[in-house]
């Protein structure tokens, strides 16, 4: 029974790492395209059409990111310890990246000056690089293994490898995938011709470039941890591994071709997919080699109210969200100033 | 640095913990009880049908939506560095400890969710179903206030968890939610949350008195949180007394901590301010006779056990005495004056059916909100401090959940964090003079402008939108 429970928990916790990958990486990935949006005429178009899209949940997708460290906390308390004991260099850097991020965000609209402007897209664009590689590289170095074992691993080992710089790379790729693909959409909701076609081309850059910082990826993986590398491949991962190989060119190619059916219903599948992959090839293990589902989990009691709270949250929250963005794409929310 | 290497991380930890959290506590009271107020103010312009009252409640909504969106970063922050600072903590008791923060990061997530869609839904929504949507969040604020307290309760009053060898075996999940002191933190740190918000929101408008405005808005706006304040002042010296004698038995060293009491003895006097030395003596301070013995069991004869009656390596040392000592008698002192401010207030309302006249009264309400910050502040301190050595009381020290982590890297972090922090709170402040600036010119007749906040207006199409922002 408990381990059931604790399946599900770490099932919960795999969502919301997915959810924050997502939703958290479509705005990752606008700020990316607008540190790349340079000074043209068009960029900035494409900056103003960045902004518009991003202000109305500009601080929601960090809820996920809480509610992934909570879910750690509570469900999972030796894994908390052990990955921040090792990554903590990592999780400074990314949390310092994010805090700037939605700060400089916030201040681009108060900015008069034209200096301080720029400098505040700057910030905020570096920022939206440096946040998804350096969480995603906590992840990367908690695949490689090297968390939670020999005391002889300092933390700037388990922090900085070949595995861990993978998988940021891997996540600020993915993002910008994602951001592109967003903002394909929201340019053809504000009926902005020319920045569709704009960030169309970026979404099909962006899936080549998946494509091949993927490939390196796994060629990393496969050195530093085979064992994951095969059940990638051959395993419990290949079902999700072989949907994101699938969906990334589909998108690539719907936009190519200008098709905009479910095109981002599809990208979300494919970044989502390459989470799933990753989390089905490393359980039943939470640290790889060292500490199983199992053996992390909680006492009952406290799995249970977890699950009892995340049931809640399926029932209350999910419709919530739904009529919110159910009202904001349908634009019948509107700023009340 | 090579020297600093050397160092644990605990001092540099303590700095940063205590400078994260005393910026989010001040985030607290809006974000929890602004909503509520918000929502009275929707009604009052509802029910009374008064277009003044419903532009009140639009613009305290983005106010709100604002603060909330701070309170978000903030907050994120806090929640990693359990992680990066204490991972000990977690790692042995987030079984338990954890189920508090689990519960808030849920009414958080609910929270966000419908400020967003009352803060954009006040034009599109009809304006039954907006109050009505509004309405959930005052319980979601309440109920995340209540999950963080029970989180810190437990720090004080551990409780619900079965350990074996150092490891939590089991956890009685009732137990650990509902310490004995969530149950006078939660209604004391409540109360304190609607009095701050109702003097912090009135306080704007006292000012706005103070320089000429008498209109039907600025009298609505005041009037309306500084009676919430009001109210709460007299439920806030009762549930702090309670709280004070509550304290008395379950953290007895936190108590003796606040009372700076020595030796354990009967007709023990209540100091007022003043410090304690290393051998016990107490100087510069005004001491009541017999007072604190009083007030403990309503006897002088009472008998109060003081500090000296414990290891010392079990109870805070001299200066965390002191400052809890001190930022305890601060905080009761503020509450008086609070009390006797809403006396004042009570008073007109009740014998001149109006607010006061006095310029002297508007004075004191146009600083209540600041002293109603500085009270949550010393609170704050007062429960953390005195809690020394303790990360939870009698059962796991401070030092043993801080992190391997040199103190080199928890400085740097530190550093880093103040400068961030200093930015965004020039962010914030620069973002709510403007929106004030724009509302006054609005009032004054002149034509709203777009742009200058993070929830801009949405246009229909990027060409629409006017430059500027």
């Amino acid at each position: 029974m408990n381990d059931l429970l604790a399946d599900l928990i770490a099932l919960v916790l795999l969502i919301g790492i997915t959810a924050y990958s997502t939703a958290g990486g479509a705005d990752f990935g606008a700020g990316i395209w607008d540190l790349l949006a340079g000074s043209s005429p068009r960029g900035r178009e494409a900056r103003e059409l960045i902004d518009h899209a991003m202000a109305p949940v500009w601080e929601v997708n960090n809820v996920w990111l809480v509610l992934c460290i909570v879910v750690v906390w509570t469900g999972f308390p030796t894994l908390f310890q052990s990955i921040f004991a090792s990554l903590y260099p990592l999780f400074a850097i990314a949390l310092i990246g994010l805090v700037l991020r939605g700060a400089f965000f916030a201040f681009r609209h108060v900015a008069d000056q034209p200096r301080a402007r720029r400098m505040a897209d700057l910030v905020f664009g570096i920022s939206s690089v440096v946040t998804p590689f350096f969480f995603a590289a906590s992840l990367g170095a908690i695949a490689s293994g090297q968390v939670g074992g020999h005391p002889a691993i300092t933390a700037l080992q388990a922090s900085f490898n070949p595995m861990s710089m993978a998988f940021g790379a891997v996540s600020v790729v993915a993002t910008a995938f994602t951001g592109a693909s967003f903002l394909v959409g929201d340019a053809r909701r504000y009926g902005a011709g020319e920045l569709v076609s704009y960030f169309r081309r970026r979404v099909i850059a962006s899936a080549a470039a998946l494509v091949v910082v993927g490939s390196i990826a796994l060629v990393t993986i496969e050195v530093q941890a085979p064992s994951l590398a095969q059940r990638m491949l051959l395993g419990p991962g290949t079902p999700f591994a072989l949907v994101t190989m699938v969906l990334v060119p589909l998108v690539a190619f719907l936009m190519w071709r200008s098709r905009f059916t479910l095109f981002r219903l599809l990208t979300i599948a494919a970044v989502g997919s390459l989470v799933f992959a990753w989390g089905f090839a490393q359980s039943p293990y939470l640290l790889p080699g060292r500490l199983t589902i199992e053996q992390a989990a909680s006492p009952q009691s406290t799995e249970i109210l977890l699950v009892v709270v995340t049931l809640g949250v399926v029932f209350v929250i999910g419709p919530a969200m739904g009529f919110l963005y159910y009202l904001d794409q349908r634009g019948e929310l509107e700023s009340p100033e | 640095m090579l020297l600093l290497d050397a160092e644990t991380a605990l001092l540099p930890s303590r700095i940063q913990m205590a400078f994260t959290l005393a910026t989010h506590v001040l985030l607290v009271p809006l974000g929890v009880a602004m909503p509520a107020i918000t929502l009275l103010m929707e009604g009052i312009g509802l029910w009374r049908k008064d277009p003044v009252a419903l532009r009140i409640a639009r613009r305290w909504s983005v106010v709100m939506a604002v603060q909330f969106a701070v309170g978000a970063v903030t907050g994120t922050i806090l929640s990693f560095e359990f992680g990066i600072l204490w991972p000990g903590l977690l790692g042995h008791y987030g079984a338990a400890f954890g189920l508090g923060f689990a519960i808030e990061g849920w009414a958080f997530f609910l929270e966000a969710v419908f400020i967003g869609i009352y803060l954009y839904g006040w034009n599109r929504l009809r304006p039954r179903t907006h109050f009505l949507v509004g309405l959930v969040l005052p319980p979601t604020g309440l109920l995340g206030s209540f999950a963080v307290l029970a989180a810190n309760s437990w720090m004080n009053t551990p409780g619900g968890v079965t350990i074996q060898d150092g490891r939590v075996v089991d956890v009685d999940v009732a137990a650990a939610l509902f310490t004995r002191a969530l149950g006078y933190e939660f209604w004391h740190f409540t109360t304190a949350l609607y009095l701050t918000a109702g003097f912090v929101i009135a306080s704007v408008y006292a000012v706005a008195w103070l320089r000429g405005r008498r209109d039907h808005y600025v009298r609505l706006a005041f009037f309306v949180p500084f009676a919430i304040g009001a109210l709460m002042t007299p439920v806030q010296l009762v549930t702090g007394d309670l709280s004070s004698r509550a304290v008395a038995v379950d953290e007895p060293t936190k108590y003796a901590a606040t009372e700076a009491t020595w030796s354990t003895q009967s007709h023990n006097p209540e100091v007022i301010g003043g410090f304690i030395d290393s051998s016990g003596q107490i100087h510069f301070g005004v001491p009541i006779p017999s007072l604190n013995s009083f007030l403990l069991g309503y006897s002088p004869d009472t008998v109060v056990r003081g500090l000296s009656s414990f290891p010392a390596n079990t109870r805070p040392n001299v200066v965390e005495v002191n400052i809890t000592h001190l930022a305890f008698d601060a905080m009761v002192g503020l509450g008086f004056v609070g009390f006797a401010v809403s006396l004042w207030f009570g008073w007109a309302l009740w014998r001149k059916r109006d607010l006061p006249l006095s310029r002297w009264f508007y004075r004191l309400a146009a600083c209540a909100g600041a002293g109603a910050y500085v009270a949550v502040e010393l609170g704050w301190i007062t429960t953390e401090v005195g809690r020394q050595p303790w990360i939870v009381y009698g059962v796991m020290r401070v030092g043993d959940a801080v992190t391997d982590a040199p103190a080199s890297f928890v400085w740097t972090m530190l550093s880093v964090l103040v400068v961030v922090y200093a930015l965004i709170a020039f962010f914030f402040v620069t973002l709510l003079r403007r929106l004030a600036a724009r509302w006054r010119r609005e009032d004054a007749g002149g034509s709203p402008e777009e742009g200058g906040v993070p929830y801009g207006p949405r246009p229909q199409s990027i060409e629409g939108r006017p430059e500027g922002g």
